[in-house]
Parts: C-alpha cells; sequence; structure tokens
C-alpha cells in the first residue's frame, strides 16, 4: 500500500508539517521522515517537544537532542529493503538556537554576552510568543544547507495561525528593527516628528508609571543589536524563499473534527496568501473499518452476546457518522486539488522505529 | 469540597475543554448565576449551549434561551486588556488613545512579554472578585494545557520585571489570587489516552508545585459504560471483525481505568464523564455531561 500517497509529498527538499496543537503533527512527521529514509533518501527530521517513547523510538536522549542524531535503521527491516537511505532526528531547542544566532550574527563576544545577559533578552528568548517558531526555521535554514540531506521533515510548534509560524522571522525583524526601538534605542536618529516626540515622552512615563524601568535595557538592548540587523534580514528573506520554493512541501495536519474545519481552511488560505501552496491534508486517527450490524447478524454468536455486539454497531456507526460528516466537511472546504490523506487510529503511541514505519505504511489517500 | 468562585477548564487538545465548561457552567448555574468566560473569541462553549452570541459581546450579554437563564456569555481579549488598562494609568485620555494608536506603542508591547497575558489574568482575578460579592461563579474555558500554564506563570515573570510600581502591586495580587483555592482553581480534561495522561500529570504537578495552584478535579472525559466481559471477549475470538467491534470498546474502558487509576494516584480528584456515541456536540450532549458533573462534583 506505500504506492497509495502520492509520491511528490516525499521527493522534496523540505517538507514543513503544521496543524493545531494535539492532532499527532510530531509522530507523522517522524512517521514520513521514516518513510522517506526506507525509500532510499537521506533525511533529517526535527521535532518538536515528542513525547517519552517517540524519542525512545527515533533513539534521542531527551536531555540532549539539540544535534542531529543518526537513527538506525537496521531495527526496522522485517522486510528486504532495496535500498535505506539515512535518517537522522534532532530536538527544537529555541533558547539555545537563539543564544547560537546571537554569537554568530554578534560583532565581538563582548557584544555577544552583552545581549544574552540582557533583561529583555532574557525575557525575549523565553517568553515572547513566536521565538520558538522563529528558531524553528532558523533550524531548517542550517539543517536544509546541509549538503548530504536530501530531505528535512520539519515539525512545528502547535499553531493557532498558520502565520504565526511562517511569518516569525519577519516579525522579529519587524521588532528589532522597528521605530519603537530607534525611539527608545537613544541616539537621536532624524526625521522625528513631534509625534514621536511625544510618543518618547509617554512610553518614558509609562515606564515610571508601570514600574517597569525598562528603557534603559531596551536602550543596550537595541545598541547591542546594531549592526546585526543586515543578518537577521538576510535570514528572513532566506527563509522566505525557502518556504515558497518548489521543492518544499507543506502538509496540514488534522483531525476528523467538524468544530475545526474552518480553522483549517483558514489556515490554507493564509498560507496560499504567502505564496506557500499546501501540498496535502492528513486526516489523523481515523476510525477502523468494523462489520456492520447486519454483518453481525449472520456470525453464530449466543443472542445475549448479540445484542452487546449490535448494540456496539450502533454506537459505533453514530461516532463513524461524525466523522464522515467531518471528512466530507473538510473535504468540501480544501482548493480543488489539494490531496486528502488519512491515517488510521493505531490505537497506541509508537515506540520503535517498525512502530513508525507502519504508521507510513498505514497512511492512504482518502 | 467548596468549589472555587472562578475555575479554569483546561486540557490537551482533543479532550473536550470546551464541552466540559460548557457543562460545568450548565451545572453551577443551576445553583447560582454563572459567567462562561472565553479566552480564544471562538465562543464554543457557548455554541454547544445553543447561546449564539452575536454583536459586541466584549462587555457581556445575558441570553435567555430555554432553561439557561442563568448564563452571562464573555469573552475576553488580550488586546482589549492592553487598552484598559492603559486608559487607567495615562491620565489623559487624549495621550492614552494616542498611544494606543501609535505602532510604536505595540512594538514595545510586544517587548515586554507576557504583559497582555498578564492583564487577562488581572480581569479573571477582577471577575472573581465579582463573583465573590454576588455570589455568583465563573467559568472560563481555556486554551490548551501549554498556553494556560504559560499563561498562569506570567505573573511571576511581570514581578521579576517590574520589581516596584503599580505592575508589581498587580502581579503580587494576582499570584495570591491564583493561590487562593476559594477563589480560584483548576480543572484538566483528560481523555483516556497515553499522551493525554502524561500531558495532565506534567500540569498538575506543574500547577500544584511551580505555581502553587489548586485543582479542582480531572474530568475524564470519552468514558465508555463497561459491556463486555473477558469471557465474552473470548469467546469471539471465531469471529475476529465482531472481535474488533467488541475491543474497540473494552480498549477504551480498559485506558479509561488505566488513567482514572494514575490520576488519582497523583492525588487528583477524578471525575467520570460518559462517552457520548451521537453524531454532534450540541444542547442534549452537554446536559448529559452536566449530570454526570453535578452528580459526582457537586453533590453536598
Amino acid at each position: 500500500m506505500s504506492g497509495t500517497i502520492p509520491p511528490e509529498l516525499l521527493s522534496v527538499h523540505v517538507l514543513v508539517c503544521l496543524g493545531a496543537g494535539g492532532v499527532g503533527k510530531t509522530t507523522l512527521s517522524a512517521a514520513l521522515a521514516v518513510k522517506a529514509a526506507m525509500a532510499g533518501q537521506r533525511v533529517d527530521v526535527m521535532t518538536v517537544d515528542p513525547a517519552p517513547r517517540l524519542l525512545d523510538a527515533l533513539g534521542l536522549d531527551a536531555q540532549d537532542a539539540a544535534e542531529p542524531r543518526e537513527v538506525a535503521l537496521t531495527d526496522v527491516q522485517g522486510r528486504p529493503t532495496p535500498r535505506v537511505g539515512r535518517l537522522r532526528a534532532l530536538r527544537l531547542d529555541p533558547k539555545r538556537t537563539f543564544d547560537t544566532i546571537i554569537a554568530r550574527h554578534a560583532s565581538s563576544p563582548a557584544a555577544a554576552a552583552a545581549i544574552l545577559n540582557n533583561r529583555i533578552y532574557r525575557n525575549l528568548s523565553q517568553a515572547l510568543a513566536g521565538v520558538g517558531d522563529y528558531m524553528a526555521i532558523e533550524r531548517l535554514l542550517e539543517l536544509s544547507d546541509g549538503p548530504t540531506t536530501d530531505l528535512v521533515v520539519l515539525d512545528t510548534p502547535p499553531a493557532r495561525e498558520a502565520l504565526d509560524f511562517l511569518d516569525a522571522p519577519r516579525r522579529l525583524l519587524d521588532l528589532i528593527n522597528s521605530r519603537a526601538i530607534t525611539l527608545l534605542g537613544g541616539g537621536m536618529r532624524r526625521g522625528l516628528g513631534v509625534v514621536d516626540l511625544a510618543a518618547r515622552a509617554v512610553l518614558a512615563a509609562f515606564d515610571r508609571l508601570t514600574g517597569l524601568h525598562l528603557l534603559g535595557d531596551v536602550q543596550a538592548f537595541v545598541h547591542s543589536f546594531e549592526g546585526m540587523y543586515a543578518g537577521f534580514a538576510e535570514r528572513a528573506e532566506r527563509a522566505r524563499t525557502l518556504l515558497g520554493a518548489a521543492d518544499t512541501a507543506v502538509a496540514v495536519i488534522a483531525t476528523a473534527k467538524q468544530e475545526r474545519i474552518a480553522q483549517i481552511k483558514e489556515f490554507i488560505s493564509e498560507l496560499s496568501a504567502c505564496g506557500i501552496t499546501t501540498r496535502a491534508v492528513i486526516v489523523n486517527r481515523t476510525l477502523p473499518v468494523m462489520p456492520t450490524a447486519e454483518e453481525i447478524a449472520r456470525a453464530r454468536i449466543k443472542p445475549p452476546l448479540r445484542r452487546k455486539l449490535v448494540r456496539t454497531a450502533h454506537e459505533f456507526a453514530a461516532v463513524r457518522q461524525r466523522e464522515t460528516d467531518a471528512i466530507a466537511a473538510l473535504r468540501a472546504a480544501l482548493p480543488a486539488g489539494v490531496p486528502l490523506l488519512k491515517l488510521p487510529d493505531l490505537g497506541r503511541e509508537p515506540a520503535t522505529l517498525a512502530d513508525l514505519a507502519a504508521i507510513g505504511e498505514a497512511l492512504t489517500i482518502l | 469540597m467548596a468549589l472555587a468562585r472562578l475555575i479554569l477548564v483546561t486540557g490537551k487538545g482533543g479532550t473536550g475543554k470546551s464541552a466540559v465548561a460548557a457543562a460545568l457552567a450548565l451545572a453551577l448555574s443551576r445553583r447560582r448565576p454563572t459567567a462562561l468566560v472565553d479566552l480564544d473569541q471562538q465562543m464554543s462553549a457557548a455554541r454547544m449551549l445553543g447561546i449564539v452570541p452575536g454583536g459586541n459581546i466584549a462587555n457581556g450579554v445575558n441570553h435567555d434561551t430555554g432553561s439557561i437563564v442563568n448564563i452571562e456569555t464573555r469573552t475576553l481579549s488580550a488586546h482589549h486588556e492592553l487598552e484598559t488598562f492603559i486608559q487607567r494609568i495615562v491620565p489623559l485620555k487624549s495621550i492614552a488613545n494616542r498611544m494606543l494608536r501609535s505602532r510604536t506603542f505595540g512594538y514595545v508591547s510586544a517587548a515586554l512579554p507576557g504583559l497582555e497575558a498578564f492583564l487577562m489574568l488581572e480581569r479573571l482575578r477582577m471577575l472573581a472578585v465579582h463573583a465573590a460579592a454576588e455570589d455568583r461563579f465563573a467559568v472560563v474555558d481555556a486554551p490548551a494545557t501549554g498556553s494556560a500554564l504559560e499563561l498562569l506563570s506570567v505573573a511571576g515573570g511581570i514581578k521579576r520585571i517590574a520589581p516596584l510600581g503599580t505592575l508589581n502591586r498587580l502581579a503580587a495580587g494576582v499570584e495570591s489570587f491564583l493561590a487562593d483555592e476559594s477563589r480560584f482553581s483548576v480543572m484538566l480534561t483528560l481523555a483516556p489516552n497515553e499522551l493525554a495522561l502524561r500531558e495532565t500529570l506534567e500540569a498538575a504537578d506543574a500547577l500544584r508545585g511551580r505555581l502553587g495552584v489548586s485543582v479542582a478535579a480531572a474530568a475524564l472525559n470519552f468514558v465508555p459504560a463497561a459491556l463486555f466481559s473477558a469471557s465474552e471477549l473470548a469467546a469471539l475470538s471465531g469471529y475476529p471483525a465482531c472481535r474488533r467491534l467488541a475491543e474497540w470498546r473494552a480498549s477504551a474502558g480498559r485506558l479509561a481505568a488505566r488513567a482514572r487509576r494514575q490520576a488519582s494516584r497523583a492525588g487528583l480528584r477524578v471525575v467520570d464523564l460518559p462517552m457520548l456515541f451521537s453524531p454532534e456536540m450540541g444542547r442534549h450532549e452537554v446536559e448529559e455531561l452536566c449530570r454526570a458533573l453535578s452528580a459526582q462534583l457537586l453533590r453536598q
């Protein structure tokens, strides 16, 4: 059945798995990576917050997996495989990635240290929504540059909106290059109007009133970023190019839930507005095939047990109906030509590479 | 155990947060007037109750529909809270408005991580104050566990970056509100699967340990009533398809029992909610969950 998913989904250089929280992005990313590696590609997969069992399955250490580790594919071969590629896995560590970037772009080690110790930076790198997203993209750029890598599979942080993730580099750029920063940065720039001066006074008052006393830190932060802007701008531009490239595929992962469909539709149109085509929508955890009431009636079972089975079949049918309706609505909401795939619920979390390979095999076109 | 004035419902995605929040609000509203508060603008809980909000609901509107007479729906937005806060601390209205309109300010607030989220918490604190004064309840349909924990952690961060002044004072107030189980507690929703169980146990740890927040209950959702005995399952071994069907239901029951055991062992009060075999989640289904919640949680 392995030929049933569109081959072009895995014959790209970058595959980004997007979706809301709890839909199984991490597991699916790993399974797709295993599938591609088993088909002969050299694959890197980056996971975000994997479950302990999935870490085990990928042979990753819970503490230290920030660098790609080779996963031994020999374990998976219950059957002969024509040509096995290579699989490396890593886990995103946003803070560490951010620190690395600062060190790379800063003009001197002292400048880097000044940023790393700044109160604003410490909060920014840990708490500002979007930093995790930006770091995932940054890591993606690094991995996709790898000369020995055919395919990078990227699991992403749960996104409320697709743009939260894809727009992260631009938002960070906006932040460090904003007029606010210019204003707060102290040194008077040309072109500050009366409104800007008023804003500056108001901000100073705000700082005093709230007790934040941030202006000094913001100024130091901005000064330390001076000269780094060009580096960030270049990365953001490259990220945009990479995500919109013809050999980058975006797969949206979903579950068959009626109440999520509007969100998925919105997701896809946002992506398309950024010039990114959704190559597939994968419906995770679909229901298995079950016998109907008629089939049960034909089985030679004692009546009391049969009644229980019939009752269960009715209950299952109701749950199935919910799924069928949701999938029909999802299909209607998708732009023409976007393939819809399904992955039946396997009833347990994958704990071995063989489990991940089985998931890849169970993926079919709807 | 008396319930907190304000109960925040969170859990892993797919565990039925909104349905549980709706059912809890419905159960409470039959005793005292209850506010059903939404933090993500989707109003899913209100929709399930058949209360379809319309128009400007930012400040809360009463909706009388059928027997739901005591629920007031309300939606909070981070940005709105920030606006209100600025208007409160900046004495001149024209300056406050100019400040809010400027792009500059947008960036500054983005550089102050958690300020908007913190102001949402401050709003929840005030809702609890009003609820106590008027002998009401409030139920918050919160985002999934990760974001909810981030939200609840934000007061500590604000205290660190603002060692003195207005925000520091407010942050201290919010922290003592969160730690006061008569005013605030969390209900975690849980589904009978491994990932949801793990997330619930981790969340309970973080809440009760690091954040000092009380956990009112873990609502174990999607629990099927027991149907097949072990010997009946064995009797089906000659009929693989039938066996699969029976197993579909029996395994859900086993997973539920396991989740219940582990959550109880972690000291959580577990409330079972039935698996509802119906094509959609509406008013009727919320009523069923409400009955189960009332019987287990609100029994005197």
